[in-house]
């Protein structure tokens, strides 16, 4: 593909993508903040991470975005006094994810911003593409 | 939408159009009409499987198999094609109006 307006709405196409994908993530942190391990003193839920990076398209020639990998943060977990839990350990003490709410609400208002970015590039693009073909169509 | 794309895309298919259409702007006297009509209707030919591509994405997406961002970019992708077919073909066939039209 050698037009350049189709290359970009492919490039900004897999921007969505891997930007759907990090709400993906930001979604199961925040749904489980709040989970405790399976059994008494296990770990919790630990905050997944994701990262990106540069892809060449071999048919186009052109650098798309992909998912990277998705890791997991290794901050220590919060620990809590609540003995009736039936995730607590021997003292009592329970492990609660590592999951920032704040931290996640920026990620999240993060991915939506580059979301409309990227939408915004491919409407541009078509409507530049389509005005392009009417030229040819109207000029009569 | 999906019918439609699949109307034209045979329509393109047939050899009738792709035949007569440069027979009939021959006559005009451009030496090089014949090879340069056949070029086009060979990338009619890559347009057609752009359209194809858009359609097995819009269906996967149905299925729940692809995301919608896969299929709008498929489905645009093979709107564009349609456009600049349907535009190319207007070309002609005005083209070939105004030679049959020719006072003489």
């Amino acid at each position: 593909m050698i037009d350049p307006i189709g290359a970009a709405i492919k490039i900004a196409s897999s921007g969505l993508e891997t930007q759907s994908a990090r709400l993906r993530i930001v979604a199961e942190n925040m749904a489980n903040a709040q989970s405790t391990g399976p059994m008494s003193g296990a770990d919790p839920y630990a905050r997944k991470t994701v990262t990106f990076e540069s892809e060449l398209d071999q048919a186009t020639g052109v650098d798309l975005v992909r998912i990277k990998n998705i890791g997991v943060d290794h901050t220590p977990f919060r620990i809590e006094h609540d003995p009736g839990s039936p995730a607590a350990d021997s003292k009592g003490f329970v492990k609660l994810p590592n999951v920032n709410m704040i931290m996640e609400m920026a990620d999240l208002r993060e991915a939506n911003r580059s979301y409309e970015a990227n939408l915004q590039v491919i409407k541009q693009a078509n409507s530049l593409s389509s005005s392009t073909i009417d030229l040819l169509r109207n000029s009569s | 939408m999906i019918p439609a794309l699949s109307l034209v895309g045979s329509l393109f298919g047939t050899p009738a159009l792709s035949q007569a259409l440069p027979a009939a702007a021959q006559p005009a006297g451009v030496a090089a009409a014949g090879s340069d009509f056949n070029h086009v209707f060979a990338q009619v030919g890559e347009a057609i499987d752009t359209l194809k591509s858009g359609e097995s994405a819009a269906i996967s997406g149905l299925q729940g198999q692809a995301s919608v961002q896969h299929v709008v970019e498929s489905v645009m992708s093979a709107e564009r094609s349609l456009q600049t077919v349907v535009a190319i073909r207007d070309k002609i066939v005005s083209a070939y109006q105004s030679i049959s039209q020719m006072a003489i």
